[in-house]
């Protein structure tokens, strides 16, 4: 190993699940070896067959289906709402200058602290988990939208001024495409902490969803039920990113060139 | 007709963290007239990069004015097209994209675009490139495109801003050839900012001497070779006798700046 040298793709899968291996071979020796108690841990062996029991016997699939769409339907959201003032903001000073304050205060009220009061206002349906999911990604997409706009290399804009830009122009056909690729990376990584969020969400008044399962497991002390849920939740996550990045290659072929 | 006037144009940077605010350029009388190829040579920072960012209307003089066909310059415009030192080509723009964006500006239908886009491309010596991102072209090829977008504008003026000063000595060489060709053949107004004295004679019709520190035209020099000019001029003893000249007024301006330094 020296510092900075390449792998090859073929090392790099295999050194990646040589990790899980490793993982799973300390969780058996923990738990076949009673190291941890059952009540604490379950082993894989019990995780899976929970999994099972949950797939095919409670209707998780209807769960995970539940949960995907309202982090789906929260981000789309946010997204929509966002986007659009990012670029404002990041576009024009003073609009930055009006709503930057606000946004940098918000963006740090917890997403969890709003449940009880969206409960109140929305109440315990659709909706509110919605909101929850909205309120955590909005103000985080709109703020680093706006600094990647603002950064904009200004020699590209310059150029473009003397090719006889208009302002308009300015925004359509330099700041949003020399933007655009960063905007998708930024959405790819709201999208992760949209998932922490739903997860939340889910945990107070809702009757279904994987949250749901979460806690109704830890009423029954089912570890294994826990366990194969948060392994689900990081699954569909990594699909998603795996997903969000093939997108954005195909979407923006003059970065890979 | 193309005549740019630059009357007493002067540009002042503000003081910052209480250092006495920089004279960039001191009021400068600069007259260019139709098809002018007129270069501008200098050490760093002697205000020449600011004086034709002020031309471009990217910069704003403290004082005078510059005015171009007896229009007054307030900000940036088509009708002054210009090639920056750095790569400014547009990366999500094929060439062809690049080239035609002033034009696709104007609204110019997507099929004549093309057509003129494609002429410019030949012109620059790019065929088969046309739908290469800018990323997969060298720096020399990054440049031929610049320069191709500026001209398809069909600027009144060139405007360069040293666009050869991070190519290779062989590129480069090549590069004032080729730029020299187009000026030769279509007849350009081109003002041409350079730290080169060598490009400054191959290309200019006349060279601007500026001094560094505050920026000023220090001296005009008329470069009376023929044309077309080939990159074998460069040995001529006329050649030669104008470097020798300005190799001169350069040290001097050098020397100034390295003892303030």
């Amino acid at each position: 190993m020296r510092p900075l040298d390449p792998v090859t793709s073929r090392q790099r899968v295999a050194y990646g699940l040589a990790f899980f291996v490793v993982f799973v071979a300390l969780w058996s020796w923990a738990t076949f070896g009673g190291h941890v108690s059952k009540v604490f841990l379950a082993n894989p062996l019990t995780m899976v067959q929970e999994g099972v029991d949950l797939i095919v016997k409670q209707g998780f699939l209807f769960d995970i289906g539940m949960t995907i769409w309202r982090v789906v339907g929260g981000f789309v959201l946010a997204a929509i709402i966002a986007v659009p003032f990012g670029v404002l903001m990041g576009a024009y000073k003073p609009v930055e200058a009006f709503l930057e304050p606000f946004v940098s205060f918000a963006r740090y009220l917890p997403a969890s602290a709003f449940i009880p009061l969206l409960i109140l206002w929305a109440g315990i349906g659709e909706l509110q988990k919605l909101l929850v999911i909205f309120i955590g990604s909005v103000f985080q997409i709109i703020l680093m939208i706006a600094v990647t706009v603002g950064t904009t290399r200004r020699d590209l804009v310059e150029a473009a001024y003397t090719l006889g830009a208009s302002d308009r122009g300015i925004i359509r056909r330099v700041l949003l495409p020399s933007s655009a690729p960063e905007i998708a990376e930024i959405l790819r990584l709201v999208l992760g902490w949209a998932w922490t969020y739903v997860i939340v969400a889910e945990l107070i008044g809702s009757s279904s969803g994987i949250g749901h399962m979460i806690t109704d497991s830890q009423a029954l002390l089912n570890t294994g039920q826990i366990i194969f849920g948060i392994i689900v939740i990081g699954l569909i996550g990594l699909m998603s990113d795996f997903l969000f990045k093939a997108f954005n290659a195909w979407l923006f072929p003059w970065r890979l060139a | 007709m193309t005549i740019l006037k630059i009357e007493q144009v002067s540009r002042t940077f503000p003081a910052r963290h209480g250092n006495a605010p920089t004279r960039a350029l001191e009021p400068t009388d600069l007259v260019i007239g139709n098809n002018d190829f007129v270069t501008i040579l200098g050490p760093s920072g002697c205000g020449k990069s600011t004086l034709l960012r002020i031309v471009a209307g990217l910069d704003r003089p403290t004082g005078g004015r510059v005015v171009l066909d007896g229009r007054e310059v307030t900000g940036p415009g088509a009708d002054r097209g210009m090639v920056f030192q750095s790569y400014t080509l547009f990366p999500w723009l094929t060439v062809r994209e690049n080239i035609a964006f002033g034009l696709r500006e104007r609204g110019v239908p997507e099929a004549e675009r093309n057509k003129i886009a494609d002429a410019f491309i030949r012109q620059v010596g790019l065929s088969g490139f046309e739908n290469h991102w800018p990323k997969q072209l060298s720096g020399g090829m990054q440049q031929r495109t610049a320069i191709a977008r500026a001209l398809a504008n069909d600027p009144k003026i060139l405007l360069l801003d040293e666009p050869f000063g991070a190519l290779d000595n062989q590129t480069r060489a090549l590069m004032q050839e080729m730029l020299l060709g187009i000026w030769e053949r279509d007849q350009k107004t081109v003002l041409f900012v350079t730290h080169d004295i060598e490009e400054a004679i191959f290309l200019g019709s006349r060279v601007i001497v500026m001094s560094a520190r505050p920026g000023r035209i220090k001296a005009e020099i008329n470069v009376d070779l023929p044309h077309p000019r080939s990159y074998k001029i460069k040995t001529t003893p006329e050649f030669v006798q104008l470097k020798e000249r300005l190799v001169e007024e350069i040290r001097t301006e050098a020397l100034k700046v390295a003892e303030h330094a």
